[in-house]
């Protein structure tokens, strides 16, 4: 880091962990909530250094100073693939819609974290292996469960225990599970008709207007789907379009499946090099809308129309404990200093 | 700055395009390591989606050991599979120095296996313990010609910033070196493009 960089604005307080992005990675953040100031009450100020450890800030409560060790800052750095957080061990994992997960110990994740399964092995022909290496998006109903969409009610699952399973399940975050939107999604369910509605495993990130293909293994049952081979006409892809978005994790795509095969999920016995089914964007992308709270601008401005959106991001996290109510404005400022006082202190014979 | 561009296009992929698990491999993992049927599925699917190869073939020359080369797709996978890819000789795979000649092999080429040649990179995706049994999973991709595409933007303004180095002492002595650029990148044709998912016969690391 050559330069001092310094850089401020303004935020709306999420009532929770805020986000700020930044084109770097700042050491130094301070921030004043003008709204508790207004109130005289709840945190007005607070300040960060990179030593004080993330998490940590020095906090000023409407004139009461105090140093909080956790729930404070937090910096977070542009996102590289296939990067995970701490592996927990598994306790249980239900057989119901939704699943629902209990963990060995506190599993630190919020909901709409993203996480894999390793080692889902009840025993040789019975648990949820299925399910395991394939990303989901969590809801947290608790500090050791959380439900996953998925639904294991089917025949082709049984529960998890690890009091008498024969492997030990565990589970862990994808930190940064979305680097380019719209991206490829794993399917976790398929309703036929007239139009098709697919459910994902992550949020799809598609919008109205984004044309898909589909790539869906034989094992798991809506062949027809896929945009080749193209019985009707060889050799010519079929593609179809998102007509609605009822939620995060399900689009509308305007394909008649009427008739097709129903969307089944392979058995424990069937794992080994069993490929997942899969929503593709392709074509030009309708990117711009809202997506998990971030607009259509990136770090670097707009987003391209029909482009990819690289959701590449750095910067701070306002957290819980400072962060006020939501709705509060906060005017921040952070900053690379390239020189600290103990750094002089050090370099002074 | 080429590696930089190398990277984002290698996340790109990654998010973008499909992939399928390795399955014709033994270490009953999912995906399993690499196996002959595993060359011969992915083959197929871009040959029936009507992906264009890179290269020609190379024909067979009176030189002990070698042997013809398909025409073929480019696969770019890891070099820590490598191992991988010389247990299968014998099974299929002609490591580059056994092809007739090597005047058309680029500097990274590992070998060939059915219609696919290997070029390995030290920098290709690693899911690590990400698979089903906790192995590493790793990313290699398939690709015919013209899969993707990567264009460089904002009217080509790519630029090297330098500045010298300047002292006032012997503690405090730096330089500047940095560049500034623009691209995107796009898969042009997503039939002829996929991600082949595999874990390692073994999983010993290399060091």
């Amino acid at each position: 880091m050559e330069y001092n960089r310094f850089h401020q604005g303004t935020v709306t307080s999420l009532g929770g962990a805020t986000p700020v992005i930044l084109p770097f990675l700042p050491n130094w953040i301070t921030i004043l909530n003008s709204t508790r100031t207004s109130a005289a009450s709840g945190v007005n100020q607070a300040s960060w250094q990179e030593t004080m450890g993330q998490g940590a800030a020095f906090v000023n409560t409407v004139g009461v100073p105090s140093v909080i060790t956790t729930g404070g800052f937090s910096t977070f750095y542009a996102g590289l693939s296939l990067q995970y957080g701490p592996v927990v061990n598994i306790s249980t994992i239900t057989a119901a819609n939704p699943a629902v997960v209990t963990t060995a110990t506190a599993h630190g994740l919020v909901t709409g974290n993203v996480v894999i399964f390793q080692s889902l092995i009840q025993s040789a022909t019975t648990g949820m292996q299925q399910l395991a290496s394939i990303p989901f998006v969590v809801t947290v109903t608790g500090t050791t469960t959380f439900t996953i969409p998925y639904n294991t009610s089917l025949g082709a699952f049984t529960a998890y225990n690890s009091g008498t399973a024969t492997a030990q399940a565990t589970v862990k975050q994808v930190l940064y599970p979305t680097l380019y939107f719209p991206s490829m999604k794993f399917i976790s369910a398929i309703t036929l008709g007239a139009t098709t509605t697919v459910t994902t495993t992550t949020p799809h990130n598609y919008v109205v207007g984004q044309q898909v293909a589909f790539r869906i293994p034989s094992l798991w049952g809506t062949t027809q789907l896929n945009s080749l081979p193209n019985t009707v006409i060889p050799g010519s892809p079929l593609y179809g379009f998102v007509i609605a978005v009822p939620s995060t994790t399900s689009v509308v795509v305007n394909i008649n499946s009427t008739g097709y095969t129903a969307f089944t999920t392979p058995a424990v016995s069937q794992l080994t090099g069993l490929s997942f089914p899969q929503i593709v964007a392709v074509g030009d992308n309708n990117t711009g809308s809202l997506l998990f709270g971030f607009s259509s601008l990136t770090i670097n401005g707009p987003t391209i129309s029909g482009a990819f959106q690289n959701n590449t991001s750095q910067g701070f996290i306002i957290g819980p404990s400072i962060a006020g109510t939501a709705a509060d404005t906060i005017y921040w400022q952070a900053g690379i200093a390239t020189y600290s006082n103990r750094t002089l202190q050090q370099t002074i014979i | 700055m080429r590696q930089a561009e190398d990277l984002i296009l290698r996340d790109y992929i990654l998010s973008a395009a499909s992939e399928i698990a390795a399955g014709g491999g033994t270490n009953s993992d999912n995906p399993t390591n690499l196996g002959l049927s595993d060359f011969s599925l992915v083959g197929a699917t871009l040959d029936t989606n009507n992906a264009y190869k890179f290269v020609t073939g190379i024909e067979g020359m009176d030189r002990f050991g070698t042997g013809p080369v398909r025409a073929t797709y480019f696969m770019l996978s890891s070099t820590e599979i490598q191992p991988d890819f010389d247990a299968l000789i014998g099974s299929g795979f002609k490591s580059q120095w056994d092809y007739p000649t090597n005047a058309s092999a680029l500097p990274s080429e590992y070998g060939a296996i059915l219609n696919f040649r290997i070029l390995t990179s030290s920098e290709a995706p690693v899911a690590r313990n990400a698979s089903a049994n906790g192995r590493d999973v790793y990313y290699n991709y398939c690709m015919g010609k013209q899969a993707v595409t990567h264009v460089d933007q904002d009217g080509f303004s790519m630029r090297l910033i330098y500045r010298d180095p300047y002292y006032s002492g012997m503690l405090a002595q730096n330089a500047t070196l940095a560049i500034k650029f623009a691209q995107s990148q796009g898969i042009t044709q997503d039939t002829a493009i996929r991600v082949l998912t595999c874990t390692r016969l073994g999983n010993n690391s290399t060091v």
